[in-house]
């Protein structure tokens, strides 16, 4: 029954899939360009960054049209719902990618990064690419599990964000200012991305549970 | 005004078939309690059950128990005509005495139970009741005319002024909507909500948004096959039964996948 609605409700899940690898391969992109000086992929990313976009206006006209047509309940409007908060917040992350992509085209062909912070910045892109990853599992509905295991992933961000204000913050700290507040925004981009997936991943198990996400421990 | 319904372990039988089986329920007063579910699952001859309208159907037979507040609807000296007089019933099909004119159809239920009133009484609650329906303003002009001559949406409104002139204890509604168009459908909408203050209502529908938009509880009845039993899957607070149903059949059922 309902065949063709059960095929939008699968094709719109489909999308945000497909957001979600894009905006994991940004992530990946912006952060080569930013570790290795690299003009080139920091343009792609800039310049792709408008992908995301259009398929987030896509899940939105999609998700109006269920709504507006099959007056979706239960499971199905948890579904859509959720779709309209989470490809919002799947553009957001698009977006830190971007500004990510921007710094190292900014500073080109100076190195934005300090030698000393590289390993930092190394260790929060492969994080939130990792998320990024399992979120995709997670929002095509491969893996529920991989929502849980987001949060411990999330909580490492943090920790390598804080440390970083804390290597900023000393006496020792040698590279100036501009230096200094390139590494706070950068390293706050990080950690938003990997909240924004953690958001996500809440609306994406609201889906399955039926229970509303804790909106006081979702943004930090 | 208002009772509450208890409703515990009520089997029905058409002789000596199961028709529905092991209902429990409280049906609270002040309130639309909505009744869904597929074609032949039991919803309407429950509803019936409420105030002994089955009954006119030979053999017709109930197991359990109905109490409203502390009144056992079935007891051994209840009169099911007494029954009728507190729990009053609107059908599907709009049916107003066709040869008595409006006036005379609201003050039918009256006269029946033999009620003597003055005459300026008489027009009182008659205008009282066509107030309540919300039908006063458009037919004050021809009370005197044939209620026949009224639209489908009007007919059905002159059938609840009917069913609440006699003062109710509880609105049974069955499928009160589904011969009129949406711009009716609205009017005994509003009407519902209007008459829950004072009234506890239980209406048995087909239309599932209606039953999300009027009713605070909803009940879901199914059956488990053909020749069995309809059985009561879930009943719960509307919000609930339309966004986190706790059983599967439910969410199916409301989600348009069944079969």
């Amino acid at each position: 029954m309902r065949d063709a609605y059960n095929l939008e409700l699968d094709n719109l899940r489909a999308q945000l899939g497909d957001m979600v690898q894009l905006v994991a391969e940004a992530m990946e992109l912006a952060t080569r360009s930013l570790l290795h000086q690299d003009l080139e992929t920091a343009e792609q990313v800039i310049s792709d960054d408008v992908k995301v976009d259009d398929a987030r206006s896509a899940a939105e006209e999609k998700a109006y049209g269920l709504l507006a047509l099959q007056a979706p309940v239960a499971t199905d409007l948890r579904i859509v719902v959720a779709s309209l908060h989470a490809a919002e917040s799947i553009e957001r992350m698009g977006d830190l990618a971007l500004h990510v992509a921007k710094a190292a085209r900014r500073r080109h062909p100076e190195p934005v990064l300090p030698p000393d912070v590289r390993p930092a910045f190394e260790r929060l892109g492969d994080v939130d690419v990792r998320l990024a990853r399992k979120l995709e599992r997670v929002v095509r509905g491969d893996d529920a599990e991989a929502a849980k295991s987001l949060e411990d992933d999330d909580d490492e961000v943090d920790e390598i964000h804080r440390n970083l204000f804390t290597v900023i913050m000393d006496r020792d700290w040698q590279h100036g200012v501009s230096p200094a507040v390139d590494l706070t925004l950068l390293s706050r981009f990080y950690e938003r991305y990997a909240d924004h997936a953690v958001s996500v991943a809440r609306r994406m198990l609201f889906v399955v549970t039926g229970r509303m996400p804790n909106h006081s421990a979702s943004d930090v | 005004m208002a009772k509450r319904i208890e409703v515990k372990d009520l089997d029905i039988y058409y002789d000596k078939f199961l028709a529905v089986q092991g209902v429990s329920m409280t049906i609270q007063p002040r309130s639309v309690t909505a009744l869904i579910g597929p074609s032949g699952c039991g919803k309407s001859t429950f509803l019936r059950t409420l105030n002994r309208m089955h009954e006119l159907v030979p053999n017709a037979r109930v197991e359990g128990s109905v109490v409203m507040d502390d009144d056992d609807l079935y007891g051994p000296n209840v009169d099911p005509v007494n029954v009728r007089r507190q729990i009053g019933m609107v059908f599907q099909r709009a049916n107003p005495f066709p040869t008595m004119s409006i006036y005379d159809n609201v003050a039918a239920g009256l006269k029946l139970n033999n009620k003597r009133l003055k005459k300026s009484d008489m027009d009182d609650l008659v205008e009282r009741s066509l107030k309540s329906a919300n039908l006063w303003e458009e037919v004050k002009d021809r009370l005197h005319k044939p209620g026949s001559g009224l639209s489908g949406g009007q007919q059905q409104r002159l059938c609840i002024a009917r069913a609440i002139a006699v003062q109710p204890e509880v609105l049974l509604m069955d499928e009160p909507c589904s011969a009129l168009d949406p711009i009716s459908t609205q009017a005994i909408e509003d009407l519902m909500l209007e008459l829950k203050a004072n009234y506890t209502i239980v209406i048995v529908t087909h239309n599932m948004q209606q039953a999300a938009r009027v009713s605070d509880t909803t009940g879901f009845f199914n059956l488990q096959g053909v020749g069995k039993p309809g059985e009561l899957v879930e009943i719960d607070e509307t919000t609930r039964i339309f966004s986190t149903p706790s059983q599967k059949a439910t969410e199916d059922y409301i989600s348009g996948r069944f079969g």
